[in-house]
Parts: C-alpha cells; structure tokens; sequence
C-alpha cells in the first residue's frame, strides 16, 4: 500500500463514539435527502395512529420538531451512487458537494472536508454502519480498504462540520457516514460484473439474500476487482495495480416487537503494488452486533458492539532508503450504548456511553519507527444532548461530550445548535461547536528512520489540535421541483500540527502544535427536477485558509504542511431517462488548483475540470447494462501531489468500463 | 502558465455563476403549488399502506418488479407521492408513481388511489377492479361501502380510516392488524 508519502520528512507531516443510529444524521436524512419535502420527511417517523391524530391543518408547521437536521449534510442515495457509475466508495463520495475528493495514484486517495485535506488527512470521521473505520496510526482513513457491495449501499450521510458532540474526537472538519440496506431490503439474488482499461480492469460481485426463519433476514455478499497502473507526470507507467476480495454478510432479525437485532460481518484482503517498488498487502475483517430496543414511543435505546481487525503491510520509500515493509496490526474492540427519551413536549435527550480498546502492533521497517511497537490504548466517553422547542418552529440543541483518551486526558466538545422553521419548506440554522483532533501514533511515537538515529520523531507531549466552529445555514424547496442548501462557516484552529528543530544539534526534528489560523467557506447545492425524466445537480464550495504560525513560534514548513486544498469547486450532474428504457447520466466538476507544500515553499497542482458519464439501458427491470467514461477531458490529468519529489506525481488517466447487472 | 492558471479559475467560476443563476431562475419560473397538508399526510398514509397489507406473489409481474402505487384521476398529491416514496424500497422493490386518467390504462398496480374526480364512477371502477388483487383507497363518500377497501375519513381535521376488509379478503389482500385495529371497519352495501 502507497502510504510512503505520509511518512517523509518533506510531507511530514482517538478514539470515538459512534452514534450513528438515531442521532443528529439519521432521523434529518429523511428530510434532508434530495429535494424531498420537509414535512413528508418527517410526517414518515409517525405511526399511524399518531398520522391519524395528526391535525392536518397544522401539519405544514412540522409535525415533529425535525424535518432536517440543523447541520451542513448532504445524503447520497443508492439511486444516485448507481447512476453516477462510481465503482468505488471514493468515487461515490464525489457526489457531496461539501467534500475534496483528490486521488493520489491507482489506490489513495485525499478526501477531506472544509479543507486540511493532506495525504495524512486526519479531521474526517468516517463510519460504515457505525463501525468507525479511521487507523490511530494517524487519525486518518486507508480508503482502499473501505469497501462494500455498492449495490447494498442504502445511502452515504456527509456532514462537513464538526460533530464532536455526537461522535467524538477526529469528528472535527465533518463526519461521513455510510449505512448498508438492512437484509429485509435485499432478499433475492444479485451479480454483477465487468471490465475496462485501464483503471477497472474487472470486478465481479454477488448477493443473495433469503430468510432464516419468518421475520429473520440475511444476506451474503462477495466481490473482486483487479485496477490497472496510473502514469508518472512524464506518462511513464506507475507499477500501482491492485485488486482486492470482499465478501461479508448481515442478518436483520425483527421476530421479537419493539426489538430489532442486527449481526454483520466483512471479510477482505488486498494487493498493492507501489509505484516505487515493492508489493503490499492490506487484510482484515469485522464483526459487528446491535441490538435496538423501543421502550415506547417516546423512548429507546442501542446497544453496539464490534470488533474490528486490520492488517497492512506497506512498503515505505523514503530519503533514507529503499522501500522497507512496515507492517502494522491493529485490533479495535468497541462498545456504545444509547439512550433516546421524549422527556415532555418540549425536550428531547439523547445520551450515551462508549468505551474502545485498541491494540497496535508495528513491526517497523528499516527506515520507519513507531515507539513503542506496540500500544494498547483505552477510550471512555459519554454524551447528553437536550432538544428543546424554545416557541413553536425554534428548536434549540445543546449538549456535549466528554471523552477521556491515552494522550491527553479528559476532552470536551460541546455545541449549541439553533433551528428555525421558517415554513414548512424552509429552515435556517446557526451552531457553535468546539471539536478535537486529539494525537494519533504519528503525531506521538514516529521515529524516523529508526529510534537510535532519529532525524524526525513525534513527540510524547504533542497536544490537542482544537477547533471553535461558527455556522450558518438555510436550506428550502423552491417550488416542486428543485430544492437548495447554503451553508457558510466560520472556523478557528488552535495548536494545529507544525514541525520544529531541536537547539544545536537541529536533529530530531519534532511535531509540535505552532500553527493556528481560521479558515471560512461556504457550500452551495442545489437539485431541479426539470421534468420526470430529467435531474439536474449544481453544487459549488468555497473555501479560504488562513494558517499561520503562532507568534513567537516556528513551523519548518512555513504553516504549509498541514493544507492541500482547493479554493473553489464546482459541480454539475445531469441525470435524464430516455425512451427504451435508456439511462444517460453526466457528472461535470471543476477544482481550482491546490497549493502544496514543498519543503517549506508553496507548489501547485493545477486546475482542472473533469466529465464522467454513464449510459445505461435496463431492457427488462431485472437486468441492466452500463458502459461508464471517467474522467473522459484528458487522457491523464493530476489531481494531487507534486512532481519533482518522492514519490512523484502521479496522473490519474481516463477510463472506461463496462458493467452488466442482474438482479432476481 | 500564471495567465493561464488565473483564465481557468475565472473560466470555472463564471460557469458556476451561470448555471447556479439559471438553476435559481428556473426553479423560481417552475414553481408550483405543493399539495396541501391534508394531501401530504394521505400520501404518507399511502406510503405506510404498502407495508401494513401482504399482496400475492403474482400481483406482481417478477421478483423485480417494482411497487406501484397509482392515482386515477384528478391528481391531489402534487409531488407529496414522489416525496413519500423517495428513495424507499419494500422487500427490494423500488417504488413507482403512475398516474392513470381511465382504469382501462392500469397494467400492474398494488394500490389505487381513486380521486374525487371519479365520485360519479366508483361502482365501475371497483367492478373493474375485481379479481386484481389491487387495494383501492379513496376519499369518495361512501366509497368504503361501494367495495373501496380504504376510505380515508375526514373528522375535525384530522384523518380517519374506514376499512372494507371483507373487499380487500377478497382480492387476496391480507391487511395488518396494525392498519385495522385503529381503523373503523364496515362492508359492502347490499
């Protein structure tokens, strides 16, 4: 695996509740998704006894005090994932327009939102059916491990923001969070499969999913695929091929009222080349159980518990030599409990409790260090949120999180969020959060190239970067047919990542916290439903970063270090069904160049404007065949890194693959 | 390469400008009016029949097939239907809206709402229907009594269920005691 950049000296460069389940994300989905109505949203959360209660005439003022969450999320459907034609979950999240997806070469990828998006990217928390699936090697996530049938994906939440109340530390720029369908919803069978050149060579995969007994669902799932080389700026091959199987299952059982239990499981394993030289491999597997208890209407509760395992083997080329293997096995033991309460009228509590336990084991390579090799760290955290209806339509939530970790102690992260239901298609929010990006292995134990002759090493005092986070949004139906979010936001950084020199001896250089700054942006989305058959998606972000050193402080890289990141960015998708049952869909999206860091000096990666598109024809509903262009504008086109350094550059080609699927 | 550079950003931006600035116009010049309340509310009702009521296997045309849910006549939903079903699936299915302006139109369909615009036909309609296994909702008067196996019921504003069971055993439809118990039951007239 191509983690070698993120341990160079020039690139130099936790523990979480995950909630996922009925928190601040998944009840606003509903309202939030794709131009729905507000109100239907939430009028869908009623029973029928209570749609029968319901005085109609009032219902345009909410029945329930959340149509939509006050917060920047964006929802990407099933529906949506399909037609765009992604093949990858860092495809499908180019579908939110609030994040930076920038990839690397053939297998990494820069994803991040509201900026900070380095190849050590570490202020996204990111969740696979509340399985928190970031490494505490350095706060960030291996994306070429996150992986699912993409089919069985129900939809991807985004939220950029921070939502450190809920889930925790590393929940600071935003927080991903990607649900599977439940069982019930993929009974039958399904294959898929396909090939192209040169980035998906070809993929394979297949469910089936049946009942266990009445009530009881599950289903099982395999999947390959094998992606060709990306080139060198130069156009020379890049050796990074690789291929990857997954396979997994998931059994919903509803047999017993008020309860819903829920078992899953992945198995995967992959092969990496790296264009340096050398192969790596990735492997790992979970498993996951939660049980979900309605007490009553107004009351109910969730019990989680996984266990979470990763093995990486990646070669690391640095200045200090040839590629080594650092091999790392991590182990993640995870339990949350929550609790849901309708208090009275005017107050809604959530809370809970959560405790992990990781055990970190690196067996380092020659050039590369973690000290100690291996690290068990514990995590204890718990939550109390209150919403509280203020007068009717205005809604105030307050709350916070208290979390004890290894490195630094007890951390809090409280926020207050105000909601405003102008009218039933109209709603205004403001917030004001504090997160943390508490210290990762990196940050703490790395020794480079080794612990004797350390010429860069983390440092055991490295503290808390913080966040205070400023927002503002409205977001409403236009008419019938098109609906638009605006979210701005202010954001203020303290004790971010900087890198020092020791006095005299200048070796070991260390990570210290010099840098502070702000940072402010806006996102723009909007959907227009032109007629039945035809969808139109704009999306547009702004965003600006003022990073700085602190005063009297110093930061060898010039407070370029921790930044990648496009100003601007701006989307446009068109999705239109023609006669014969044909699907033609396009996705069209621009990213102003990055501003990178090059031993201190700012580099750039150029502008681009880029163009996928899916043609798709389903003779009969059960079968469907697709052919998909990517990134159709150039022949190869840079998306990150730089040129000149270790590892080079590399292009990202255009590609095309086809796909023929066929459910039963 | 600066000139450049800067060209493309200016490029990037007037696009963005352009076309959110034409997005806003023409939603603005498309508006309509939603439904009403009382329509947003049936079509969640419709929504939640589909999971309350067990159709046979063959009422669909394949495993794949998708839910139908039809309105005859006179549509009352504006966009409130597409909204209730947006994005949901039953059993794997996907959710369609048809809307048919004859009864002779309708091919495959699991429910059927039967707008006011067809008081005057309702005996026909149902008669048509016999033998589909097709559950009929409408707000008619009398039309639970006329073989509609759901009316919807309107008292102090607020919604009300009338349900012809014996209509919908009929049809080979098995509606949840969750639907009934809340529901005031009746049969067909004479």
């Amino acid at each position: 695996m191509d983690r070698r950049r993120m341990f160079e000296l020039r690139r130099t460069v936790v523990c979480l509740l995950l909630v996922p389940i009925y928190g601040l994300v998944c009840r606003n989905a509903l309202g939030a998704a794709d131009g729905g109505s507000v109100s239907i949203g939430a009028l869908k959360q009623l029973s029928i006894e209570e749609l029968m209660n319901l005085d109609v005439t009032s219902v345009s003022k909410q029945p329930e005090p959340y149509g939509q969450a006050p917060a920047a999320i964006q929802v990407i459907t099933q529906n949506e994932i399909r037609r765009s034609g992604a093949s990858s979950i860092p495809e499908a999240l180019r579908l939110a327009d609030n994040l930076d997806v920038a990839q690397q070469n053939s297998h990494d990828w820069s994803i991040s939102a509201r900026g900070f998006n380095t190849a050590l990217a570490n202020k996204l928390l990111v969740l696979i059916d509340g399985r928190t699936v970031y490494t505490p090697l350095f706060s960030g996530v291996f994306w070429n491990v996150q992986d699912y049938l993409l089919k069985d994906i129900d939809r991807i939440e985004v939220i950029s923001g921070p939502g450190g109340t809920l889930w925790g530390a590393n929940a600071v720029n935003g927080v991903i969070n990607i649900s599977s369908k439940s069982a019930k919803d993929t009974q039958g069978g399904y294959l898929e499969a396909g090939g192209g050149e040169p980035g998906l060579k070809s993929f394979a995969g297949v469910r089936y999913g049946g009942t266990l007994a009445p009530d009881i669902y599950f289903r099982a799932y395999g999947k390959y695929f094998d992606r060709g080389n990306e080139v060198y700026a130069n156009g020379n091959n890049a050796s990074d091929s690789w291929n990857m199987r997954q396979g997994g299952f998931r059994v919903d059982s509803y047999a017993s009222p008020g309860n819903v239990l829920t078992v899953q499981g992945d198995l995967y394993g992959s092969d990496l080349n790296v264009a340096a030289g050398g192969a790596g491999s990735s492997s790992g597997g979970n498993v996951l159980g939660r049980w979900s208890h309605v007490i009553s209407d107004d009351s109910n509760t969730s019990l989680q518990l996984y266990y979470d395992r990763t093995h990486l083997a990646d070669p690391i080329t640095n200045q200090f030599g040839t590629a080594k293997v650092l091999t790392d096995d991590l182990d993640t033991y995870d339990l949350d409990f929550q609790h849901h309460i309708r208090l009275n009228e005017r107050n809604r509590v959530a809370w809970g409790l959560g405790y992990r336990f990781t055990h970190d084991v690196v067996d380092p390579a020659q050039n590369l260090t973690f000290l100690p090799p291996t690290l068990n760290r514990n995590l204890y955290s718990g939550f109390v949120q209150d919403e509280v209806m203020l007068v009717k339509d205005l809604f105030f939530t307050v709350g916070t999180k208290l979390e004890h970790n290894d490195y630094t102690g007890f951390e809090w992260e409280p926020s207050g969020r105000l909601q405003w239901n102008i009218a039933a298609d109209q709603m205004l929010w403001s917030a004001v959060s504090r997160a943390v990006r508490t210290p990762s292995r990196v940050d703490s134990d790395l020794r480079e190239p080794n612990p004797l002759t350390t010429i860069l090493a983390g440092d055991s005092g490295f503290k808390s970067e913080t966040l205070i986070a400023y927002e503002l949004g409205y977001r409403a139906r236009l008419g019938s047919k098109a609906s638009a979010s605006l979210s701005m936001f202010y954001n203020d950084y303290d004790n971010v990542r900087s890198l020092s020199y020791t006095p005299i001896t200048i070796v070991p250089l260390f990570f210290a916290n010099n840098l502070a700054g702000d940072t402010y942006g806006a996102e723009l989305s909007m959907d227009y439903q032109i007629i039945d058959q035809w969808r139109l998606h704009g999306g547009y972000d702004l965003l600006r970063e003022r990073i700085h050193v602190k005063s009297g402080a110093f930061d060898l890289e010039n407070a370029l270090n921790e930044t990648e990141d496009p100003q601007h960015q701006f989307s446009l998708r068109s999705s239109l069904d023609l006669p014969r049952h044909i699907e033609l869909d396009g996705g069209l999206r621009w990213v102003d160049k990055l501003i990178a860091n090059n031993n201190g000096v700012p580099a750039t990666v150029p502008s681009y404007f880029e163009l996928d598109v899916r043609l798709g024809w389903r003779p009969v509903p059960k079968l469907e065949f697709a052919i998909v262009g990517q990134n159709l504008l150039h022949a190869r086109h840079p998306e990150y890194g730089l040129v000149s350094t270790i590892p080079n550059r590399e292009d990202i080609q255009r590609s095309v693959y086809g796909k023929v699927s066929y459910g039963w | 390469m600066r000139v450049r550079q800067s060209s493309d950003t200016f490029a990037g931006l007037a696009l963005v400008l352009a076309t959110l600035l034409s997005l806003v116009v023409s939603a603005l010049a498309n508006s309509t009016v939603a439904a009403s309340p009382e329509y947003q509310v049936k079509a969640v009702f419709l929504f939640n029949f589909a999971q309350f009521v067990e159709w046979p296997p063959q009422s669909f045309q394949d495993a794949a097939a998708p839910f139908v849910i039809g309105v005859l006549g006179t549509d009352p939903f504006g966009s409130a239907l597409e909204g209730a079903v947006r994005g949901e699936t039953l059993n794997g299915r996907s959710f369609v809206i048809e809307r048919y302006r004859s009864v002779t139109e309708i091919r495959h369909c699991q429910i059927l709402f039967i707008s006011r615009s067809e008081a005057a036909h309702v005996e026909e309609i149902s008669a048509a229907l016999v033998g589909h296994s097709i559950l009929t909702v409408s707000d008619i008067e009398g039309s639970a009594q006329g073989g509609v196996m759901i009316r919807f019921v309107a008292e102090s504003n607020r919604i009300r269920l009338r349900i012809n069971a014996d209509a919908a055993k009929a049809a080979g439809l098995s509606i949840s005691s969750k639907l009934l118990r809340p529901a005031e039951l009746v049969t067909s007239a004479g």
